[in-house]
């Protein structure tokens, strides 16, 4: 039996919740992606209830966060953020530091660039199953995600090699 | 070399709040709908009144040309711009001055109907009459003594005749009452403008082989026709129609005889034309209606002679100069002052004109030979003529208002250019489909757009 949209918010909205504050690393942006991408399913709640409403719930927010208009917000507020590399270096040790690291390190990434990240590393997708999610080629994925971890690497090394030591041999 | 990336973002994800946003986002989606169809209604409505509202007919309430005197004759005329008015959009011009046909791209369509240029009396508006097949100014659409009526067959195989009023953009659908009629074209106004002279066709075989022709004068205020005409088959009456001034009496030519009646279709002469000879045009009554005119073909041109309505007794020439090296020659009509104003028809093409061809009874001029056309002055004294408009080239057939005839002014023209009003009317309805096309399939696009736009403007913090 179908369920309603309601109960859909009801029981789907921590899991979107978490996603969409990966993609934006704000808690109001997240919300405003959310409620957009809610939005639009409502729209067209009859056609996709009967199929995966979840999925088009996340392929909304990920087409809403590459999107333009928000690269742009992104920019400006990259524009204003020091970035953390030049930042003192937390201690790894420290969860709530890390989490901090992370939120800075992917404010570092173009929206692209982070939607693969929390595709890839979040949601656990394949390459090509992000490739459609986010409606590119495969290899834009590769590229993307490669270009990601190099920037993440660059600014935040700890949150992809564990051990400086390993990078290091 | 992720794991630690992939432990990260699970674990600040496990930080995240489940967001109550469900009543926000039904807001913002009956929002979006609410938004999508005003924009669907408003694109309707400008769809609605800028394609058919705009340029269909009707009355307006103030009569544009209601004072307006009986306009100037424009000393050039030119092609109807691409896309012009049609004589029954708004605006409307008032009385016209000029009505054209031709032979050029943008006076036909279909290849063989013609669109009736009209020219406004006191300006260079253009106004285009789309006709049912290839019509020729003067002789079978014609336009009123006053310059507001245009009478002409709109549409081939269906016997009517549509009169509009340029002042008010209303039409008229004039039927004939000849039983068996496939065919019924107007020939000539009376004076007063209320009674047509049209021509019929009617088939003497089943199989439409060959016809009959019968002339007949309708009053437009009640509709009732006298009979004033039948010509056998192949011959045309009433290629040629002239009301006396006083709208009394009548002339037509039929064949080589010109016929003298009374409006009531009684019969006061009939005739034959001497050779080489015919009925001058629709001016052929001499202005104080005791002669009618007749233009006669020489050697080099064509000359003005009176001859006596009662009998066709040649009285000889009018006095005017001859007209050398042109087709033909129609007087239209004469000013207050006595001058009698000529359409000329030249030769097509320009340096091998042919004068010694007859002009076919139902043919005259032979549309054919012509290239172009002039409207000239004669003075009566024998001055040489007076060229008073021009054309471009492949304009063959005029048709001037008797009353700017007699008053006997002419102005300085400039005619339009570039495009007309139609034109940007429908580029304005193409560009507003496609716009709106265009915007329903990125409708999500716009739709988020605009959200983010609102999200802005309601200051979210950075």
């Amino acid at each position: 039996m179908s369920q309603t949209f309601h109960e859909f918010v009801v029981h789907r909205s921590p899991a979107l919740s978490r996603t969409a504050y990966l993609l934006t690393g704000d808690h109001q942006l997240a919300e405003d992606l959310l409620q957009s991408a809610l939005a639009r399913t409502y729209r067209h709640w009859r056609r996709i209830r009967d199929g995966d409403p979840e999925a088009y719930v996340r392929r909304a927010m990920y087409h809403q966060q590459v999107s333009w208009w928000r690269r742009r917000r992104f920019t400006e507020r990259l524009e204003a953020d020091p970035a953390p590399g030049r930042a003192s270096h937390p201690d790894p040790s420290d969860a709530t530091t890390l989490r901090m690291t992370l939120a800075a390190a992917l404010r570092q990434l173009t929206p692209r660039q982070r939607a693969v990240v929390v595709l890839r590393f979040y949601e656990d997708l394949t390459e090509a199953q992000v490739a459609a999610a986010l409606g590119c080629s495969v290899g834009t994925v590769k590229r993307h995600g490669h270009d990601a971890l190099v920037r993440l690497r660059a600014v935040a090394p700890e949150l992809v090699d564990r051990a400086p030591q390993r990078s290091a041999r | 070399m992720t794991t630690r990336l992939r432990e990260m973002l699970h674990d600040t994800a496990a930080q995240v709040p489940a967001y109550q946003v469900e009543q926000r986002a039904l807001a913002t989606a009956r929002r979006t709908r609410r938004r999508r169809a005003t924009a669907v209604a408003a694109a309707l409505v400008l769809v609605v009144f800028g394609g058919f509202v705009l340029p269909v007919t009707g009355t307006p309430p103030v009569d544009p040309a209601g004072s307006a005197g009986p306009g100037a004759l424009p000393d050039r005329i030119g092609l109807p711009p691409l896309g012009s008015l049609h004589a029954t959009d708004r605006p409307r011009t008032g009385p016209a001055s000029v009505i054209f046909t031709g032979e050029a791209g943008r006076l036909t369509y279909d290849d063989e109907c013609s669109l009736v240029t009209v020219v406004d009396g006191d300006t260079d508006t253009y106004r285009i009459v789309r006709s049912g097949w290839e019509m020729t100014a003067g002789t079978d659409v014609v336009l009123s003594p006053q310059g507001r009526w245009i009478a002409h067959d709109p549409q081939r195989g269906d016997p009517r005749v549509e009169i509009i009023d340029l002042v008010t953009g209303a039409t008229r659908q004039l039927r004939s009452d000849v039983p068996g009629t496939v065919g019924t074209e107007p020939a000539g106004w009376s004076p007063d403008g209320e009674s047509l002279v049209v021509r019929d066709s009617v088939p003497t075989h089943p199989d439409r082989s060959d016809h009959r022709r019968l002339l007949s004068l309708v009053r437009l205020n009640d509709g009732s026709s006298v009979r004033l005409a039948e010509a056998p088959s192949g011959t045309v009456p009433g290629v040629v129609v002239a009301f006396a001034p006083d709208g009394d009496r009548l002339a037509w030519q039929t064949g080589r005889v010109v016929t003298v009646a009374r409006r009531d279709g009684s019969v006061i002469a009939s005739f034959p034309l001497a050779p080489g000879t015919d009925l001058a045009g629709k001016g052929a009554w001499t202005p104080d209606g005791r002669w009618l005119s007749v233009a006669r073909r020489d050697e080099t041109g064509w000359t003005l002679r009176r001859i006596e309505p009662a009998t066709g007794r040649d009285l000889g020439a009018l006095g005017t100069a001859g007209v050398d090296d042109v087709v033909g020659i129609q007087l239209l009509g004469w000013t207050a002052t006595g001058v009698p104003w000529v359409v000329s028809y030249l030769p097509h093409p320009p340096d091998s004109p042919d004068f010694t061809r007859p002009f076919p009874n139902d043919d005259r001029p032979e549309y054919g030979l012509i290239g172009s056309i002039e409207v000239l002055s004669l003075p009566p004294d024998g001055q040489p003529p007076t060229t008073l408009l021009t054309a471009p080239r492949q304009v063959v057939s005029i048709d001037i208002a008797e009353e700017v005839i007699r008053a006997g002014h002419t102005r300085v023209a400039d005619p339009p250019r570039g495009v007309g009003g139609r034109f940007w009317i429908w580029t304005t309805v193409i560009v507003l489909a496609v716009s709106a096309i265009a915007a329903y399939r990125r409708r999500e696009q716009l739709t988020l757009w605009w959200e983010n736009r609102r999200v802005r403007r309601s200051g979210v913090a950075w």
